[in-house]
C-alpha cells in the first residue's frame, strides 16, 4: 500500500508498493507503467486516489477530453451525411452512423442537421483511430441516448466537475430540481445540455452550474440557494 | 564545487496566477521581478495534415513578442522553449494530435527565457497535459570581477561578462538544457551550474505549493 494515497503527486513522481490483485493493477488517467515492478509513473498533477482492491488514479482539474470506450458524451454534429462527424471536444471528431439509432433503417433515418446535439455512447476509442459513437445500447434500444432537443442549451464545464455533478451523493442537481423543472444531459466530455420550461430558467441553471464549479462540495448548496431565490 | 561567498542567492520575486483564461486548456500569468509572460496551452487538439506524426503528438510553440512580428531573437527563444517542452511532454500518449503552447511576452526586463520556461511548466501542469517530469529554469550572470548574480535583470546583463541559463528536470535534478553567452572558464561554469541548481529547487517547491493551492478547492 503506497503511503501517499490522498496526497498530491506531480509528473515524474513514482508511486511504489502498489496493491496487485492476480498480477493486475488498474490504473486510471495520469498513471503509467514504470520499469520497476509494482510501481507506477505519475504524469499529471493532482491527488492520488485509490479504490480497493487495486484501482489507482490521479484526480486533477482538466478541461480537455480524451475519449474513453463506453463514455456517455454530448456531441455537436459538424457534418451530416450517412456517417455524421460529431464534435465531442477531443482532438479528433467522432463518427456517428445514422444507422446506429433505434429503429433506423436505410430508408428511415433520423433527421440530423449540422449544429444538432446528440447524447451518444463511445463504441470505440483507440488513440490511433477516429472515435466511433452509437446511439443504441447492446440490445439496439435507445434508452436515454439519441438526439437532444434544439430548445436546450449546451455549456462546457471542466471534466472533474462532471464527475461531481454525476456523484450520487451530490446535492447540486437535487437542490436545483427543487426550484426548477428541467432536463439535463451530462456528457463525460464536459459538455452539458440543459433544457427548462422557460429561457430564464435555463439561464439561471447555467449560472448556478458555472458558480458551483468554483465551489467546494460542502458549499454548493449555499450557492444554489443564492441562485434560486 | 564551492560557490563564491559574495553571491546574491535571492531571486527576484516570482508571482503567478493560474487559469485566468477560459478558452485555453491551461493558462498562467507569471512575473519574475519586472519580467512577465502569459502562457496558454491547447492540447491535445486537431493537428494540421502537414504536421501530423503517427507515433506521437506534434508540439507547436509560438512565442509572441510584446509588439510586432517575431524577430530572430524571438525565434531563438521559441526554439529553446520548444526543445524543453518537447523533452518533458509525454507526447507518445497522444499520437496524431498536436499540443500548442503560446507564449505572450508582457514585459521583458531581463531573464525572459527562464521566466517563459517556468511559465510553460506551470501552464502544462494547469492544463493536465501528461508530462514525464517537471522542469524549472534559473539564470545567473557573471560580472567583470568574477562575482555571480542570480536571476539578473537587464541592467546587470548590459554590463555582465557572461550569462548562463540552465533548465533542470525534477527527477534527478539533472540538466536538460544549458544556454550561455559571454566569456567564462570551466570553473565559473560549474559554479554557475551549482548556483542555478539550488535556485531551481526553490522553483520546484514553488510549483508544488502553487498547484496544491489551486487544486484545493477544485477537487
Amino acid at each position: 500500500m503506497p503511503e501517499n494515497i490522498g496526497e498530491f503527486v506531480f509528473p515524474g513522481d513514482v508511486v511504489r508498493d502498489l496493491k496487485v490483485v492476480n498480477g493486475v493493477i488498474l490504473r486510471g488517467p495520469g498513471l503509467h507503467s514504470h520499469e520497476e515492478p509494482n510501481c507506477l509513473l505519475v504524469t499529471r498533477a493532482g491527488k492520488l486516489c485509490f479504490k480497493p482492491p487495486n484501482v489507482y488514479w490521479v484526480e486533477g482539474h482538466f478541461k480537455r477530453y480524451y475519449p474513453k470506450k463506453g463514455d456517455l458524451v454530448v456531441g455537436i454534429i459538424k457534418k451530416s451525411g450517412n456517417v455524421c462527424k460529431v464534435d465531442i471536444g477531443s482532438s479528433e471528431v467522432a463518427s456517428l452512423s445514422l444507422l446506429s439509432f433505434e429503429g433506423a433503417t436505410k430508408k428511415q433515418k433520423p433527421d440530423l442537421q449540422v449544429g444538432d446535439v446528440v447524447y451518444a455512447k463511445l463504441l470505440s476509442a483507440h488513440r490511433e483511430m477516429e472515435p466511433e459513437l452509437v446511439c443504441v445500447d447492446s440490445y439496439y434500444k435507445a434508452g436515454k441516448l439519441g438526439p437532444l432537443s434544439n430548445d436546450g442549451f449546451v455549456m462546457n464545464v471542466s471534466l472533474n466537475f462532471v464527475n461531481r455533478i454525476l456523484d450520487v451523493n451530490s446535492l447540486l442537481l437535487r437542490a436545483l430540481g427543487q426550484k426548477y423543472v428541467f432536463e439535463i444531459a451530462v456528457g463525460m466530455n464536459g459538455k452539458v445540455w440543459i433544457n427548462g420550461q422557460r429561457t430564464i430558467d435555463v439561464l439561471n441553471l447555467m449560472n448556478a452550474l458555472l458558480a458551483a464549479e468554483r465551489e467546494s462540495n460542502s458549499n454548493i448548496v449555499n450557492v444554489c440557494r443564492r441562485y434560486l431565490t | 564545487m564551492e560557490v563564491e561567498s559574495n553571491v546574491n542567492l535571492s531571486m527576484r520575486e516570482v508571482n503567478c496566477k493560474l487559469g485566468m483564461f477560459t478558452r485555453p486548456d491551461g493558462s498562467v500569468f507569471i512575473s519574475q521581478g519586472e519580467t512577465a509572460v502569459i502562457v496558454g496551452i491547447y492540447g491535445p487538439i486537431e493537428v494540421k495534415p502537414h504536421k501530423i506524426l503517427i507515433n506521437k503528438a506534434s508540439v507547436e510553440t509560438h512565442y509572441c513578442p510584446k509588439s510586432g512580428m517575431p524577430g530572430i531573437a524571438d525565434k531563438l527563444c521559441e526554439s529553446i522553449l520548444h526543445n524543453v517542452c518537447e523533452a518533458a511532454l509525454a507526447s507518445a500518449l497522444y499520437p496524431r494530435s498536436s499540443i500548442v503552447i503560446i507564449i505572450q511576452e508582457m514585459q521583458n526586463c531581463g531573464g525572459i527565457i527562464p521566466c517563459a520556461i517556468n511559465a510553460c511548466c506551470l501552464a502544462l501542469l494547469n492544463a493536465g497535459t501528461d508530462m514525464k517530469f517537471l522542469f524549472a529554469s534559473a539564470s545567473c550572470g557573471l560580472d567583470d570581477e568574477g562575482n555571480f548574480h542570480l536571476d539578473p535583470d537587464d541592467l546587470f546583463l548590459e554590463t555582465a561578462a557572461a550569462s548562463f541559463i540552465f533548465v533542470f528536470d525534477s527527477i534527478g535534478k539533472g540538466l536538460i538544457a544549458s544556454h550561455t553567452s559571454g566569456s567564462f572558464n570551466l570553473a565559473q561554469y560549474q559554479s554557475a551550474l551549482e548556483l542555478c541548481k539550488k535556485a531551481a529547487e526553490g522553483i520546484f517547491d514553488f510549483y508544488k505549493s502553487t498547484i496544491k493551492k489551486d487544486l484545493k478547492d477544485k477537487i
